[in-house]
């Protein structure tokens, strides 16, 4: 149902726009221990400030702007200016308010803690 | 057909939307070639950019996660060659769920257009692009000529 009206709207819409800029999905690392979750993100260009993360009812999604400053004349152009967009579905047992993220290099690493409760417990054996 | 230049640029969002609503179905669907660009890996080679400013070109080039030192450049006349090599960054003691960067070594060469000075060739490193500031050669450099 809601395709088809977005479908509709968009063929209503006469006035002529921007091309809006591709997205392409970003290459990922995802790591796992018994504290966290670890992932790592190839961004190549982006500067820290165009990166969005959010976690949002186990959805996590990504999504980052390169914008590359051009000058002159191209002689040849592999890649441009591009949105960087991923989504992954992440268990309810990351500790949301410690997720902690640093860009490097290009790579964004982004750790998420599990929750006290979602660790693994060595229950001890009481002999009685 | 198409009269107008936004009833293509229509197509390409209906277009759009429906690649969207795949994404979705399939989330993190496995990389492989033959999809659309936002489900395909980036190539194992570094893209790059070359522009040219007159006196002086420019290279820029995709290198995630490399370290200046694990980088090569050679050049030559207009030979120009980038390679890398680094270790994985695999963090230790974590067990993997999916890897799809992987990219540790590369090589590439170009030939440029025109030669370049190499002694005056500059290289800078930031947020995983390499841009090279490569100034012509003197014998290539775009030259004013009066009128008498």
């Amino acid at each position: 149902m809601s395709d088809k009206a977005e479908l509709v709207k968009s063929d209503t819409e006469i006035v002529e726009k921007s091309r809006p800029i591709p997205t392409v999905g970003s290459l990922v690392d995802i790591y796992e221990n018994e504290d966290e979750i670890l992932l790592h993100v190839d961004m190549p260009g982006v500067e820290k400030d165009n990166i969005k993360v959010n976690i949002d009812n186990g959805t996590l999604s990504l999504s980052a702007v390169r914008q590359l400053e051009t000058r002159g004349v191209s002689t040849w152009e592999e890649f441009g200016d591009v949105e960087y967009k991923r989504s992954f579905s992440v268990p309810q047992t990351i500790d949301v308010s410690k997720v902690d993220a640093e860009l490097k290099d290009g790579v964004l690493r982004l750790h998420l803690p599990k929750s006290e409760a979602a660790k693994p417990r060595q229950i001890e054996i009481k002999t009685g | 057909m198409w009269s107008r230049l936004s009833d293509i640029d229509r197509m390409f969002n209906a277009m759009n939307l429906l690649q969207s609503r795949m994404d979705k179905i399939y989330g993190d669907y496995g990389t492989s070639r033959g999809f659309p660009a936002s489900w395909i890996a980036a190539e194992s080679m570094p893209k790059t950019n070359l522009y040219d400013l007159g006196d002086r070109f420019e290279v820029v080039a995709e290198l995630p996660g490399f370290l200046k030192e694990n980088l090569d450049i050679k050049i030559q006349g207009n030979y120009l060659e980038l390679s890398g090599n680094h270790q994985p960054d695999a963090p230790e003691n974590y067990s993997v769920h999916r890897v799809e960067r992987g990219t540790t070594s590369f090589s590439r060469s170009f030939t440029l257009p025109s030669d370049v000075d190499s002694e005056k060739a500059e290289a800078s490193l930031k947020n995983g692009l390499l841009k090279l500031n490569l100034p012509k050669a003197e014998a290539a450099k775009p030259k004013q000529i009066t009128v008498k």
